[in-house]
């Protein structure tokens, strides 16, 4: 019964997940609350499927013997790439002379499908505030999950 | 200037951070690197002086507190350069020497030259907070240089006592800086609209808050610990087990003369506002008893030493307490004793720790009793030294004569004018005086005598290390013949430093005719002479008295112990390794110190009102969650927990909703769900039952848990009710909330959500930092278990 629940449902917080973390800018949302949406997926299906299952199907970490690896290597680099991502989200700017994380904000018109679409440079940022979060958490219930 | 100034500042840690790239093309040849290094500093450092540069440069530093990356050119800060950066050359050279064959030798000239920058940042700096950064920088530096023996339990010793008491006398010292800061409105100490330009005003502001002598004091400990002066001298002698070449740097170009010239640095600023007619302000009281009683003291103390680099030591605080003392006496010979008499001494000890590293280097030991009559085998050192010592002496016509003249002159002339227990200044002057004749008499008989045939061979030093007590040998010389020379080139302009308002000329030269000064001098070298046939029995006197509570060194130990002790004592009860004990203390230590800083700070408690906008619904949901809150308390089991405490969470989210802000309420609700499964994951681990606990437990907790929630109710009232504006306030001032504000935020940060864009666009820098917090989180939750599992947590 768990399972089943669990398959069906943590697709669509995965998608609930993205969704929050793409509108974020114009509507409720943002990288914090989509990373920590996105944990709560991995962390159900920890509980319910175990972290076995976690690691060598979902995720499928094996080291050269086969065996299920540690993710945690994984969520590490997760959250080092999100820190980088934030950061030289920040320095770009400084490139064209401008302060230190300043975001501006360009709008593509007459796109086939789409019409208008924004393109927000706080989207990087928010990415790797995204992938920060999720590797951090995920590094902090992995690690201490494991004992 | 100002980029001469930076890279005068910034060229030594440059050279210190390529020098282990350096060491592995060059090896031992580092010196020269590093010599070259310094060189080009001094190089700079000449041409500031060659093209008369003079006043303040600065780039922004943090701008939004006014603190400025300032540096000022005038002829104090010139003259400290020169020696750091001229004693450098010649003390990095000399290492090449000195330091053959030694271990670690990457590490110490990569140390020495940050050392070097970090003393040129001292000397140039016209910020408080950069001066503080570069005055922490010495000690740090001076650590790594007095422990460079890492493996020796004395170098340990020395290192940590160094830094102990230097690095606590900085603190005392940006405690001064703080008040400096408060009162004068500006954190530039000279310069235009400095502290010192507003001297009179800052002074003002101190005196009406009864905050001027404290703060006087909080500067004089900063220098006193740095300078070594009585009672912070211990550390100086132990600072010895550096390698030779440290310690001579160290006692005569850096670090110890970063006291001196805080002091310079200070005194127009405090001598500035001294009514017409007051010859003994609290600046003199100070700064006059402080350096005359090292100056004693130390002077005594060198005198029972028995070990070359000891007396050096020893001696060299006596001089430190000299320039102390003159800068301290308000007249004109005052700030012109202190301003020469920094150039003398860095030109006598340099000399005199070089030759003490050759005898040591050559003749395999340091001991004075085993050393005499070396003017046989080391004759270039035996001249160097009779110069340095001779004028360490203050024997005319060498060039400490005519500091120490101006000292006796300043002195005289204090007491004169003054009368009264003020006599007591030239009589000290002259008691002290005489010791520093008997100690330099006995370094110099280091060469005289015969032989002391137990010795064995001694070798010729090699030419690196010969050259550069020459050359400081050659200096004093020259100081000596010219004395007005050096006056007229840079003295003159570092008592023009010295002195509030205009600085007048000075001239110095040999006495011709009998004034009190001269005769001061007489008694000092007549009484010296006398006493000089009794130097053991004087020495081997001192020596006798010198136990237990009469020596500094005992207080510095047993303070030491004790608060070991003390530190043990308290870990065992504060970090007993029970989770619940650290909840206690972290928790209780917070809100007393919270709570402690309302009552300190007398915050009212505001009129508590109802918010605006508060419906029926929304206290309906607050009153569900408290009844939530309640049933916690009491909840049977564990899940029964769980799920009430479930119950505030979700209830706040409603709230948010309720209160119209959809973010927070997302942001609750899913870190409420996340917290609810982590809470499923664990439950099954943890025990049913923790059985009933003790009744004084049970109170202990209860009582702790109501402070803390009242603490966290009154932090949560005095900020909401103690902002001038709130954000949403402010905000709306901006944009013209409601009606246009899809347009500023827009402009601005290009969307329409104000929170997202609050976040990552105007305050984005705030949420770096706190992605960088859950990152280190991470990282030390992973690196703690893994040390567990490597048993590297015991």
């Amino acid at each position: 019964m768990a399972r089943t629940v669990v398959r069906v449902t943590v697709p669509i917080i995965l998608v609930t997940a993205l969704a929050l973390l793409l509108q974020g800018h114009n509507q409720p949302g943002g990288g914090f609350i989509g990373g920590v949406l996105t944990t709560t997926a991995f962390v159900l299906v920890y509980v319910v499927f175990g972290l076995e299952f976690l690691q060598s199907d979902l995720l499928d970490v094996r080291n050269e013997s086969g065996e299920s690896h540690h993710a945690v290597e994984l969520y590490r680099v997760l959250f080092t790439v999100g820190l980088t991502i934030a950061f030289a989200s920040g320095l770009a700017p400084m490139l064209a002379g401008l302060p230190f994380l300043t975001q501006g904000i360009l709008f593509l018109e007459h796109l086939p499908l789409y019409e208008e679409l924004e393109v927000a440079s706080a989207l990087a940022f928010d990415l790797g505030v995204y992938l920060a979060v999720v590797g951090g958490l995920l590094t902090v219930i992995g690690e201490v999950g494991s004992e | 200037m100002l980029e001469i100034v930076l890279a005068i500042v910034f060229l030594p840690f440059a050279g210190a951070a390529l020098t282990p790239l350096v060491f592995r093309v060059a090896g031992e040849r580092t010196a020269y690197y590093a010599a070259g290094v310094a060189a080009v500093c001094l190089g700079l450092v000449g041409q500031l002086y060659a093209t008369g540069a003079h006043g303040l440069a600065s780039i922004e530093w943090v701008p939004s507190l006014g603190i400025s990356l300032a540096f000022y050119v005038d002829g104090l800060s010139l003259l400290i350069s020169m020696l750091a950066s001229g004693v450098g050359v010649l003390i990095l050279a000399y290492s090449g020497g000195y330091m053959h064959g030694e271990p670690g030798q990457a590490k110490y000239y990569a140390t020495l030259l940050a050392f070097m920058g970090s003393m040129l940042g001292v000397a140039l700096a016209a910020d408080l907070f950069a001066l503080f950064t570069f005055w922490e920088l010495t000690s740090l530096s001076s650590f790594l240089l007095i422990g460079h023996y890492t493996s020796e339990g004395s170098s340990q010793y020395a290192a940590r006592k160094s830094m102990l008491i230097t690095v606590a006398g900085g603190l005392f010292m940006l405690a001064g800086f703080l008040l400096f800061a408060w009162a004068g409105g500006t954190t530039l100490i000279v310069g235009e609209g400095s502290l010192t330009a507003n001297a009179d005003a800052t002074v003002e502001t101190l005196r009406t808050a009864g905050l001027f002598v404290p703060s006087l004091l909080l500067l004089g400990i900063g220098a006193a610990t740095k300078s070594a002066q009585v009672p912070f001298h211990v550390w100086l002698p132990n600072a010895m087990e550096a390698p030779t070449p440290v310690s001579a740097f160290l006692h005569s170009a850096t670090m110890v003369k970063a006291g001196v010239y805080l002091v310079g640095r200070f005194r127009p600023f405090f001598l500035e506002a001294v009514p017409e007619g007051t010859h003994l302000p609290e600046w003199s009281l100070v700064f006059v008893t402080l350096g005359l009683l090292t100056m004693t003291v130390t002077a005594i103390l060198a005198v029972q030493a028995t070990d070359i680099k000891e007396l050096l030591a020893y001696s060299t605080a006596s001089h430190l307490g000299l320039i102390v003392a003159g800068f301290g006496v308000a007249n004109a010979y005052g700030a012109e004793t202190g301003a020469f008499h920094i150039l003398n001494h860095a030109s006598f000890k340099a000399a005199l720790f070089l030759v003490a590293g050759i005898v040591a280097h050559e003749a395999g030991t340091r001991d004075i009793s085993k050393l005499r009559g070396l003017r046989h085998d080391l004759p270039v050192t035996a001249l160097v030294a009779g110069l340095a010592s001779l004028s360490m002496a203050g024997v005319p016509p060498f060039n400490g004569f005519y500091s120490k003249e101006l000292l006796f002159e300043a002195t005289y002339e204090l007491a004169h004018e003054v009368g009264g227990l003020t006599w007591l200044f030239p009589v000290v002057a002259v008691f002290g005086s005489v010791f520093t004749f008997l100690y330099s008499l006995k370094f110099l008989s280091l060469f005289l005598g015969d032989r002391n045939d137990d010795l064995g061979h001694v070798h010729r030093p090699p030419l690196a290390m010969l050259v550069p007590p020459a050359v400081l040998g050659l200096l004093v010389t020259v100081i000596s013949v010219d004395p007005q020379l050096a006056v007229d080139a840079l003295v003159g302009e570092v008592y023009g430093s010295t002195v509030p308002g205009e600085a007048h000329a000075f001239s110095v030269g040999l006495p011709t005719h009998l004034t009190p000064p001269v005769a001061m001098s007489a008694i000092t070298i007549g009484i010296g002479a006398l006493l000089w046939p009794q130097y053991d029995r004087i020495h081997d006197g001192i020596r006798a008295l010198l136990h237990g509570p009469v020596r500094a060194n005992w207080w510095y130990d047993g303070g030491v112990k004790g608060l070991t002790a003390g530190s043990k004592s308290v870990a065992s009860r504060v970090q007993t390794g029970l989770l619940r004990t650290y909840a206690t203390w972290a928790l209780g230590a917070t809100a007393a110190l919270v709570v402690g800083g309302y009552l300190v700070a007398g915050v009212g408690f505001p009129p508590l009102e109802l918010a605006e906008g508060m419906t029926v619904p929304m206290v309906l949901v607050l009153l569900v969650a408290l009844v939530g809150a309640a049933a916690v308390g009491v909840a049977p089991s564990h899940i029964a927990g769980v799920l009430t405490l479930s119950i505030v969470g979700f209830m706040v989210a409603i709230f948010f909703i309720l209160a119209d802000a959809p973010d927070l309420a997302l942001t609750q609700l899913v870190v409420e769900t996340l917290v609810l499964v982590l809470f499923l994951l664990v439950l099954d681990r943890l025990p049913v039952y923790y059985g009933t606990p003790r009744v004084s437990v049970a109170v202990r907790d209860a009582a702790l848990s109501l402070i803390v929630g009242a603490t966290v109710f009154l932090t949560v009232v005095f900020s909401t009710a103690g902002s001038p504006d709130t954000i949403g306030g402010s905000l709306s001032r901006l944009a013209g909330v409601p009606g246009e504000h899809a347009t500023f935020f827009m402009d601005y940060g290009g969307g329409y959500n104000v929170v997202n864009v609050v976040l990552v666009d105007f305050r984005a820098v705030d949420t770096l930092g706190e992605v960088t917090v859950v990152a280190m989180a991470a990282l030390s939750v992973l690196t703690l278990v893994r040390m567990r599992e490597r048993g590297e947590a015991q």
